[in-house]
């Protein structure tokens, strides 16, 4: 361990080259290396691997260079574009629907009450649970002839549904699951949000004269802008990345309708073993997830800022 | 008048009722998971529910333990999850102090890059990571999980121990430094009890994402290495869904996260708030 | 440990005083090698692990079982036996992989072993073995590749291996007044019937991908159709394979609830449950509904031939069981896999609750076996051109039939487009991976 003593005091990067300076790249370096090979390696293979048709089983030293035939085949693949619209329309409704109850009910249950910390718990609960276990417990609940859900709406005279094999169908569900997950923890953060808003700006509010519904809409609601911004980007690049909850509840099925890009890719290159061609399909993912990262470093990346010195 | 709602004993009452049944529609879906473990397979395969009054049994759980290789999923799992949250800690520790305490050439770059590869999609590293298991046999290591493991996690775990050591007055350590401790009793003294929620939270979020991944570990390990979840997908046999037997597994693979909840809901919280919140 | 020094010690002793290099028993040689097996998750094969188990006490051979859903085996076997040296001594593969696997070089070929006099047991008699399961699970070589033939080489022995017969339930149909359909025009008839009745009537496969490609498949070759000509132009689109996806359509309509989303398990769920009155898949489900564990129908199940549409064709499917090209204890691997399908190992494979694979074990037990003579009789008919088995079929099966078919079952849109496209897809692929280039080649010539 380089002496504590020198990473404290300033370094000015007067001199052109020192020693101390070296102290800070001992202490990232070991990280920094390991997110190199166990993240931006793969990335890098990944892209390398989109330019040969590799099949599990083979040498990959065997493997036929097919330059850019697997990118032009993923232009004219109407399953590509398939996954994409369900990834999409999965995180509109799902990301609408947990902001908007997330933050309603936030916003109705904010005040300090006995036993808060009971229900936060409880409410992180489906957040902790493994994504197999939520997936599994989801595929029996809807279950088409054992499922709970098709029993209570038995009871209310609805016909049993095939809620995994009808494409719209499992669809909702997929999104109805997710709510289930992620709801909570869009409260969890607007309910800190709204708490940690200094008291007399609401103070001065609540003397101009403004209703319940102006203090919400005028005051509060701009007041966490950032924070629902940021959380809203972070459960769309969620949503490019998730596949375990749906791989287990439907496999991607019926059809692709529940077959987000990512299931997408790993069916491609597992299932029917394309691995060049599933290959391709990561490097516009990455893309996508990329782009979408970029608009979270506009927010801000808090690792930038000023070192204490 | 929020002043005036509060004190309103509907209201109160409204509030109450509110959250509980919220409560309720979270927590069902995972009693469901437990009962279904404790019920016989003629309980379980029959259309009707049944919440609370039946005969628990024990036979799905001593299914698992004794014809399984529950055992050896378990010690894995403890393996994967604890080595790869230790070494997540130390080397994201390390990084995150230094960032938060010196300014050097690269900072930046270093800066926005764990925040971009933070963002990398693990079906990304699906393909990739299974030609690495390939090319050198290591799907009989579970060195490749943890490699992995620590990898997918460093990224968070800088950027929450980060935000945990700005907040630490850098005047403690000068004056420690001042009064002639070393680098590892300023370290140990001063630094860990400060630091102590920041390495717990990220600690029990890098054990979370170690203990319940699937998806790499269905890839990447063999017999001898697989993991719980892995172990779980398992009874999704060919003669159907062993129900009783999967959520038997289920319960017990959930237990150590509900505990962490449970002891550590605060520090939970704040993890994930820190991202959001904090700015 | 001293006891393992102990009995090795005995060992060489006995050897020493046989003076010769034969031993006392085949197995001796092998005892406490530890066989590595990679075998499904099926109701047959756990069943065989008791028998595993006498293995082990007769032979001293250890026995460890990797059962994985069956269709994740494939990743797993494939992944072991690519590496220079795998740990799987012992494979069971479905059928339809085995022409990738020996495309790929990954299998030891079986006569290399038939061939040793020190292995082979003489009264072991392969010819007992149903010839359209062998021929299907493990002879790779013949005519199209995979096709049996003088041409081809042996890589497995069935286990588990299946070909399809009806299984009805008889108090339904009794109560219903119901005769048991043998042609396909009788069989869609009563499943009106019982629909209109309220009883759902057929289930099946029906899941995206692999499964409802299965249940089409299942009816396609009895109607006459099939997936290639002889010149590897697909013909899924033909009037037969459209026939065969409008009868899913319509088992999907008169079935149970569900059935779009039924893999193997969920589809023989619903008839051993008792929510459907027929299963047309598998002779597996015979010895499912004899498993109160399983069934709740036991004593309620009548069997009869596949039904005939413009011929009599069931599927060839289920298990083979191989030696992987780098397992670890090849010879040892040999002796698990005689044992496990001598005519002894198949009888108790029937005591056990498992399928038999030898037509003497079918002929030997008529007593509580309703579908033995149907089995007996419904082999001759097994197609083992019922799918074809390239190593291309994966992507066929899954990516192209396996969508072309859901859309087939959840819609209502047209049938004739929907294969149409799903034929030039299957062509695009053909044509990708060079099985035209000879055509080419001639009419260039």
């Amino acid at each position: 361990m380089p002496d504590a003593a020198e990473e404290i005091v300033p370094v000015a990067a007067r001199r052109p080259w020192d020693l101390s300076m070296l102290g800070p790249y001992f202490f990232i370096l070991p990280a920094v290396a390991v997110m190199l090979a166990g993240l931006v390696y793969p990335v890098i293979q990944a892209f390398y691997l989109s330019f040969y048709d590799w099949k599990i089983g083979t040498d990959f030293d065997d493997a036929p260079y097919v330059g850019l035939r697997h990118f032009i085949r993923m232009i004219g693949d109407e399953d590509v574009g398939e996954s994409i619209w369900v990834t999409l329309k999965f995180g509109f409704w799902t990301i609408s629907i947990e902001m908007l109850l997330g933050v309603s009910l936030a916003l109705l249950l904010e005040k300090p009450i006995r036993g808060a910390s009971v229900f936060r718990t409880i409410f992180i609960l489906p957040l902790m649970v493994s994504p197999v276990v939520v997936g599994l417990i989801w595929r029996y609940l809807f279950d088409a002839r054992i499922g709970w859900i098709n029993y209570y709406l038995g009871q209310i005279g609805i016909e049993p549904q095939v809620w995994l094999g009808d494409a719209d169908l499992a669809f909702f569900a997929i999104v109805f699951t997710d709510i289930w997950q992620w709801t909570p923890f869009i409260f969890i953060i607007v309910i800190a949000g709204l708490q940690a808003l200094p008291s007399e700006v609401l103070e001065a509010s609540k003397i101009d004269g403004a209703n319940w519904w102006q203090h919400i809409l005028y005051v509060k609601l701009p007041m966490i802008r950032s924070i629902l911004l940021i959380a809203l980007l972070m459960r769309l690049i969620d949503v490019f990345r998730a596949l375990e909850v749906m791989y287990i509840l439907t496999g991607g099925g019926p059809g692709r309708a529940t077959e987000l890009l990512s299931l997408h890719i790993y069916n491609r290159a597992f299932d029917t073993q394309q691995l060049g061609y599933a290959s391709a399909i990561s490097v516009l993912l990455i893309v996508i997830v990329f782009f979408l990262s970029y608009g979270i470093l506009k927010m801000g990346n808090p690792l930038k800022e000023k070192a204490d010195i | 008048m929020a002043a005036r709602q509060i004190n309103n004993p509907l209201h109160v009452l409204g509030h109450y009722a509110a959250l509980i049944l919220l409560a309720l529609i979270t927590l069902a879906p995972i009693w469901i998971m437990v009962a279904t473990g404790f019920k016989d397979d003629v309980i379980v395969q029959q259309k009707e529910p049944i919440w609370f009054f039946f005969v628990p049994t024990l036979d799905n759980y001593e299914h698992i333990m004794t014809r399984g290789k529950f055992d050896r999923y378990l010690w894995n799992s403890v393996i994967v999850g604890t080595v790869a949250t230790f070494l997540t800690l130390f080397l994201g520790g390390l990084c995150a102090y230094a960032l938060a305490r010196t300014e050097f050439r690269g900072r930046v770059l270093v800066a926005n890059s764990t925040l971009l590869v933070r963002m990398v999609p693990p079906a990304v590293l699906a393909v990739p990571a299974f030609a690495m298991v390939l090319n050198f046999s290591l799907d009989n290591d579970l060195a490749v999980l943890i490699f992995f493991y620590t990898a997918l996690n460093l990224p968070f775990a800088i950027w929450l121990l980060f935000g945990f050591y700005k907040q630490i007055p850098v005047e403690l350590e000068e004056a420690a430094i001042v009064d002639g401790a070393t680098p590892l009793q300023v370290f140990f003294r001063v630094l860990l009890p400060l630091m102590k929620s920041g390495y717990a939270v990220a600690g029990i979020f890098t054990f979370r994402i170690a203990w319940n991944e699937f998806i790499l570990a269905l890839l990447l390990t063999g017999r001898t290495t697989r993991t719980l979840p892995v172990g779980a997908a398992g009874f999704i046999t060919d003669t159907g869904v062993e129900w009783g037997r999967i959520m038997a597994m289920g319960t017990l693979i959930v237990i150590p996260p509900l505990l962490f909840t449970f002891f550590a809901a605060r520090q939970i919280i704040s993890g994930m708030t820190a991202g959001a919140v904090k700015g | 440990m001293s006891y393992g020094l102990m009995k090795k010690t005995t060992a060489t002793v006995a050897a020493i005083l046989c003076a010769t290099a034969s031993f006392a028993n085949p197995y001796e040689k092998f005892e406490g090698t530890t066989l590595v097996v990679s075998w499904p998750a099926l109701a047959h094969f756990s069943a065989a692990e008791a028998l595993v188990d006498e293995f082990t006490e007769e032979t001293g051979i250890e026995v460890e079982i990797d059962a994985l859903q069956y269709l994740k085996l494939r990743d797993r076997q494939i992944l072991e036996m690519s590496k220079p040296e795998g740990e799987y001594d012992v494979v069971s593969w479905v059928v339809m992989w085995k022409g990738e696997y020996v495309s790929k070089g990954l299998l030891t070929p079986l006569s290399q072993f038939f061939t040793s006099g020190s292995l082979v047991d003489p009264q072991y008699d392969i010819d007992d073995v149903a010839g359209a399961y062998l021929q299907n699970g493990g002879v790779v070589g013949g005519k199209k590749g995979y096709m049996p033939g003088v041409s081809g080489a042996l890589y497995g022995i069935p286990f588990g291996a299946e070909t399809s017969i009806l299984a009805y339930r008889k108090d339904i149909f009794e109560e219903q007044g119901i005769e048991v359909p043998t042609t396909y025009d009788e069989l869609a008839a009563v499943m009106t019937k019982l629909h209109d009745a309220g009883i759902p009537a057929l289930t099946s496969r029906g899941k995206t991908g692999h499964q409802v490609t299965a249940g089409w498949l299942l009816h396609l070759a009895p109607l006459g159709g099939k997936i290639f000509d002889d010149e590897w132009n697909p013909v899924v689109n033909s009037p037969e394979a459209v026939k065969a996806a409008e009868f899913m359509r319509h088992v999907a309509k008169t079935g149970p609830v569900g059935i779009e989303t039924f893999g193997f398990g969920e589809a023989a769920a619903a008839f051993l449950q008792g929510d459907a009155a027929m299963h047309l898949d598998t002779l597996k489900i015979a010895a499912m509904s004899r498993n109160p564990s399983l069934s709740k129908i036991d004593g309620k199940v009548g069997y009869a031939l596949h039904p005939v549409g413009t011929r009599c064709g069931s599927e060839t499917g289920g298990f083979a069981m191989g030696i992987p090209a780098n397992a670890p204890n090849r010879e040892a691997a040999f002796l698990f896999i005689q044992y496990l399908t001598n005519k002894a190992g198949d009888q108790r494979m029937v005591e056990l609750g498992g399928d038999p694979v030898r037509i003497s074990t079918l002929q030997n037990n008529t007593e509580g076996f309703d579908d033995y003579p149907i089995v007996a009789e419904q082999l001759p008919c097994a197609d083992p051109d019922w799918r074809p088995l390239i190593p291309e079929w994966n992507e066929i099966n899954i990516d192209v039939l396996g969508q072309a078919l859901t859309q087939v079952i959840t819609t209502d849109d047209p049938i004739q487009p929907i294969m149409d496209k799903a034929n030039e897809e299957l062509r695009a692929i053909m044509e990708r991976e060079g099985y035209y280039t000879w055509a080419t080649y001639r009419a260039a010539q």
